[in-house]
């Protein structure tokens, strides 16, 4: 049994014919289910443990990458399936996982290729793309070894699904694989121009499956999936194949 | 074989790259192959390649599998393979391996160990250096 959940921005108006033909292509393919449409009071929490009593087996996120980091925290402990329906082509989670956008997706969903993928988890909190520092005065403890930026201004990813680096020779178009049990810790220093701030080529990349997060002096701010935040110190650590996802024939991994 | 610092030379199973804004302090294990272009301070071993690029500065006992040093190494360097030493080199330390490379211009202060089936040991006093 299908839950299909619809991130609060999609009560826009301006997406209702994409959801109509969402809903079209869903019925077409004989997947359709029960509809949630979240708004201030209506929780995803509560949402999918109601659907959950209901015997709902699998739940669909439709939205954008921040819908999907936020709902992979509720569902990591439970035993569902995951899919998720981008309402854009800007999702690059669902590029990763080679799902095509809006009813293009429901296809990818029928045909039902399940993953088991491994998430990051930072002190009780999983992610599922990285987590980001942008401070040079962390310290990566890798128990053995310490690893330190020694330029005055870099941003240090810790990434589970994406593109390790765009402009690195050795690294070019490597993906961070979300079934290989490890986590890899990107430290990029930051050229500052006139115009703009860029990452610089010269990145740094550790794999591990376990880390701890410290700074020289003042706490730092790690930043999960661009919403959830902590202060250091923070422990890092793999959650291998945590998450059982519908993915793609065309997933980059 | 030496073509300037190889830095563009595609590796297939590249795990950690130390990058030059990066300083690692104490005992790095890595599986894969590993490059280093910043600074590590302690003992630096992989099962792989190691590549320690041109700016790079290793104050570390180095252990791999192979090597291919264009930075500057302050300390013993064990090979099982190979070690390939450019130009740029420098090597303060005993250097043991199976097969040695060096390269005209590359510094070298410390003892060589072959471990080659007649197992030779030779000794270098002096540094190799660019005329």
């Amino acid at each position: 049994m299908y839950l299909y959940v619809y991130d609060a921005f999609l009560n826009h108006k301006k997406y209702a014919s994409l959801l109509n033909r969402i809903e079209n292509r869903l019925a077409d393919l004989e997947i359709k289910g029960k509809i949630c449409r979240l708004n201030v009071l209506k929780n995803m929490q509560e949402v999918i443990e109601d659907g959950i009593k209901n015997g709902v087996k699998t739940v669909v996120a439709v939205g954008d990458d921040q819908t999907f980091s936020k709902i992979v925290n509720v569902i990591a402990e439970m035993d569902i399936t995951l899919g998720i329906i981008p309402s854009d082509n800007k999702s690059k989670i669902a590029e990763i996982l080679g799902i095509p956008e809006g009813e293009q997706a429901c296809d990818v969903l029928a045909q039902r290729l399940v993953k088991k993928i491994d998430l990051g988890k930072i002190n009780h909190q999983y992610f599922i793309d990285s987590a980001t520092i942008s401070d040079s005065q962390a310290i990566l403890d890798f128990d053995k070894f310490k690893i330190s930026p020694t330029t005055k201004k870099s941003i240090i990813s810790i990434c589970n699904l994406g593109f390790l680096s765009t402009n690195q020779s050795i690294y070019k178009q490597r993906l961070s694989i979300p079934t290989d049990g490890l986590l890899e810790a990107v430290i990029a220093p930051i050229k500052e121009t006139f115009f703009a701030k860029t990452k610089s080529a010269n990145q740094s990349i550790f794999p591990f499956k376990k880390i701890q997060i410290a700074s020289k002096s003042e706490p730092v701010t790690v930043t999960i999936d661009q919403q959830a935040v902590f202060k250091t110190p923070v422990n890092v650590s793999i959650a291998p194949k945590k998450l059982k996802i519908i993915v793609g024939n065309k997933r980059l991994f | 074989m030496f073509k300037g610092d190889n830095s563009d030379r595609p590796s297939k199973n590249v795990e950690t790259i130390i990058g030059p804004s990066v300083k690692v302090e104490g005992d790095f294990n890595g599986d894969g192959d590993v490059i280093v272009e910043g600074i590590v301070v302690g003992n630096l071993a992989t099962k792989n390649h190691l590549r320690v690029g041109k700016g790079a500065r290793v104050q570390a006992k180095v252990t791999a599998q192979s090597a291919f040093i264009a930075g500057e190494v302050n300390g013993n360097v064990t090979a099982e393979e190979s070690v390939e030493l450019t130009s740029s080199a420098k090597v303060k330390g005993d250097i043991t391996t199976n097969s040695l490379s060096i390269e005209k211009g590359a510094k070298i202060n410390g003892k060589i160990t072959m471990n080659g089936q007649k197992k030779t040991e030779m000794e270098i006093p002096a540094e190799v250096k660019n005329k």
